[in-house]
């Protein structure tokens, strides 16, 4: 297994820069998500990471050794592609066999590493089929066993659940991760889905717009997100913001009323963004009075969207509360749970 | 459409397109049943449907080294001519079609689409506007009545709409499958001989049947380039037996049957690749 250096990546497409100067250090064996929305960069990063695409300034080393010009059969990189990329005409066994045929290994040797691999995967009694006799998940499998038998240092997966229907995508996301803590993997993998990353990943990438917004743990990220877009972009249902000022160490909504108290440090009189999860608030008998404006009961929790001080606020309880359209409530944050964000640069204040 | 007239629907189908292809296949039908009949039953009255005494006469008469129409025409140098011609070009035109096909789906240079647009219009020229320019060109580079100018020209013509056919079909072939097999290892020539051109197989079978039939069965530039009796190849051969056998209808019926062989052959083996060819990129899959 290998671990990965980017220094000052940059990407160029014509005039127009993509990737501005991406830091990023992956450990070996460690399990590292690049999450952001579309556009956002990082498949591009993760391409010139596997060679696809060139560099137009930067460098990248894997153990220590830079990888910038070598080709990317050179690089020891495996890829799952987001199609999986299966060669049609080639049955499971040939598939996973291709890129050993390709270095010419022994054909003894290539048939051993093939089983070795698909007893993983749980392959082998497909090992004669072709794709199109497969199903989304096994399809799946296979592309992750192609990428193991040639044992590289870093796996890369460039969103490789997104076209799978959601109990197969929970399924998959185990798998992969089951896979991880088995084989001891280098992993980058590139997902949209914050939920994939959350639940996957050693550690997190957010990016935006060709920027590294935050690097952390999982749930570093949605204790401590660094600004306002990382808030809102990590946790399921995502972060609310509603305008507010300090006053007397509180945080005090449009309409005057304390929603809690402000986070320590804001300099009395501050206008910022106040951030709070639907999940760290909670009816209470005082606090903030708010209006229900649309009940959603889910099974597991009810998630309501209130009226508070002239913002939509969406709030999850797993109480049951009996509540409907119209219905004033009373609301107040978890201690601690409170965020405050510039209101120019969305930066995290406290 | 509902269940009950679903029947009806098809037997109507099937009929309309018995008919056609009765209509269509009729004369041909009609030429291949002469060439088993003799002179003489072809001369009497009335006309037979199916050969009295079948006789493969016709056919041993086109080959008998001491009978006329053999010291006229020669079948087996005219034979072999189309088959080297056409079969040299459609393999020139694969190689070549195949490789700017590739260039033109996955390169990217200024005026690509232009130049595969412009590739399709050199198809709306009318052959007999190009024979007289045609004819001087191959006479300037001194190729003319040689069998080698046939197989350039005829590769010449073929190359465009091969290419087109060829593009189409590789463009539909998604390109992370050439990214996976670069990532695995592979040159992009590898890739492109060891994934995707096996995946373009019903186009580059539909580009070959296309050519080899249009060069096979070719008239008008060989009448004009080929003069000597060694280098004619089998149409100039059959349009002069017409002429010189007309009466012998057995014997032309024998000669076309076996100049339509090839092409029968070529269609019974491949058609099953040659609408998925031709229908390469018309439907997003």
């Amino acid at each position: 297994m290998g671990s990965v250096a980017l220094r000052e990546i940059r990407k160029s497409y014509g005039a127009v820069e993509v990737l501005h100067g991406i830091d990023l250090d992956v450990a070996d064996g460690e399990f590292v998500v690049l999450v952001g929305p579309s556009g956002c960069g990082k498949s591009t990063l993760l391409r010139s990471l596997a060679g696809l695409e060139t560099i137009s300034g930067g460098e990248i080393s894997i153990d220590g050794a830079s990888i910038v010009h070598l080709p990317p059969k050179s690089r020891d990189i495996a890829m799952v592609f987001q199609n999986y990329a299966l060669y049609p005409h080639m049955n499971v066994a040939e598939n996973m066999g291709f890129a050993l045929k390709m270095a010419k290994v022994s054909k003894p040797e290539i048939d051993a590493k093939v089983r070795k691999a698909a007893e993983i995967l749980s392959l082998t009694p497909l090992l004669e089929r072709y794709p199109k006799q497969l199903s989304g998940g096994q399809r799946q499998r296979v592309a992750m066993g192609r990428a193991i038998v040639r044992d590289p240092k870093v796996f890369l997966f460039d969103e490789p659940l997104s076209n799978l229907d959601a109990a197969l995508r929970v399924q998959m996301r185990a798998e992969i991760k089951e896979l991880h803590q088995r084989l001891g993997t280098t992993i980058v993998y590139v997902t949209h889905d914050q939920i994939e990353a959350m639940t996957m990943a050693d550690k997190i990438v957010v990016m935006k717009d060709g920027h590294v917004e935050q690097i952390g743990a999982p749930l570093e990220l949605y204790d401590c997100p660094a600004n306002r877009f990382v808030a809102g972009f990590i946790g399921s249902p995502a972060m609310n913001f509603i305008p507010a000022r300090v006053q007397n160490g509180q945080a005090l909504l449009a309409d005057g009323t304390a929603l809690a108290p402000a986070p320590a440090g804001l300099a009395e009189g501050l206008a910022f963004v106040a951030g709070v999860r639907p999940e760290h608030l909670m009816v209470t008998e005082q606090g903030a009075a708010a209006t229900v404006t649309l009940v959603e009961p889910t099974g597991a929790e009810i998630q309501f969207v209130v009226d508070l001080a002239g913002t939509s606020v969406l709030v999850s309880t797993r109480d049951r509360v009996n509540l409907r359209h119209g219905d004033r409530v009373s609301l107040a944050v978890e201690p601690g749970r409170l965020h405050a964000f510039d209101t120019e640069t969305g930066q995290r204040l406290g | 459409m509902n269940q009950t007239s679903r029947p009806l629907y098809w037997l109507g189908l099937g009929l309309i397109g018995t008919i056609i292809a009765a209509y269509v296949l009729f004369p041909i039908f009609w030429l291949v049943l002469a060439s088993f009949k003799t002179t003489g039953e072809l001369a009497s009255l009335p006309l037979t449907f199916w050969p009295k005494a079948p006789t493969i006469e016709a056919y041993t008469a086109l080959f008998d080294a001491n009978s006329q129409s053999s010291q006229l025409l020669r079948w087996p140098t005219l034979i072999s001519n189309s088959f080297i011609v056409a079969v040299s070009s459609t393999i020139l035109v694969l190689i070549f079609g195949t490789l700017a096909g590739y260039a033109f789906s996955r390169l990217h240079f200024p005026g690509r689409d232009l130049i595969l647009g412009g590739l399709l219009i050199s198809r709306m020229f009318q052959g007999a506007a190009l024979l007289l320019p045609t004819y001087r060109l191959m006479n300037a580079l001194n190729l003319q009545d040689s069998l080698i100018g046939l197989i350039l020209l005829y590769s010449a013509f073929g190359l465009p709409f091969a290419t087109w056919i060829i593009a189409s079909s590789l463009r539909e072939i998604p390109f992370e499958l050439e990214e996976s097999a670069i990532m695995d290892g592979a040159s992009r020539l590898q890739s492109m001989v060891r994934i995707v051109l096996p995946l373009a197989t019903p186009a580059l079978i539909t580009a070959a049947m296309w050519h080899f039939v249009g060069a096979w069965s070719e008239f008008a530039f060989a009448s004009i380039l080929m003069e000597s009796a060694d280098h004619k190849t089998v149409t100039i051969g059959l349009a002069s037996f017409v002429e010189l056998f007309t009466i012998e209808f057995n014997r032309v019926g024998a000669a076309a049957t076996l100049v339509a062989l090839p092409i029968m052959v070529v269609f019974f083996f491949g058609q099953r690749y040659f609408t998925r060819g031709l229908l390469a990129g018309a439907v997003k899959g």
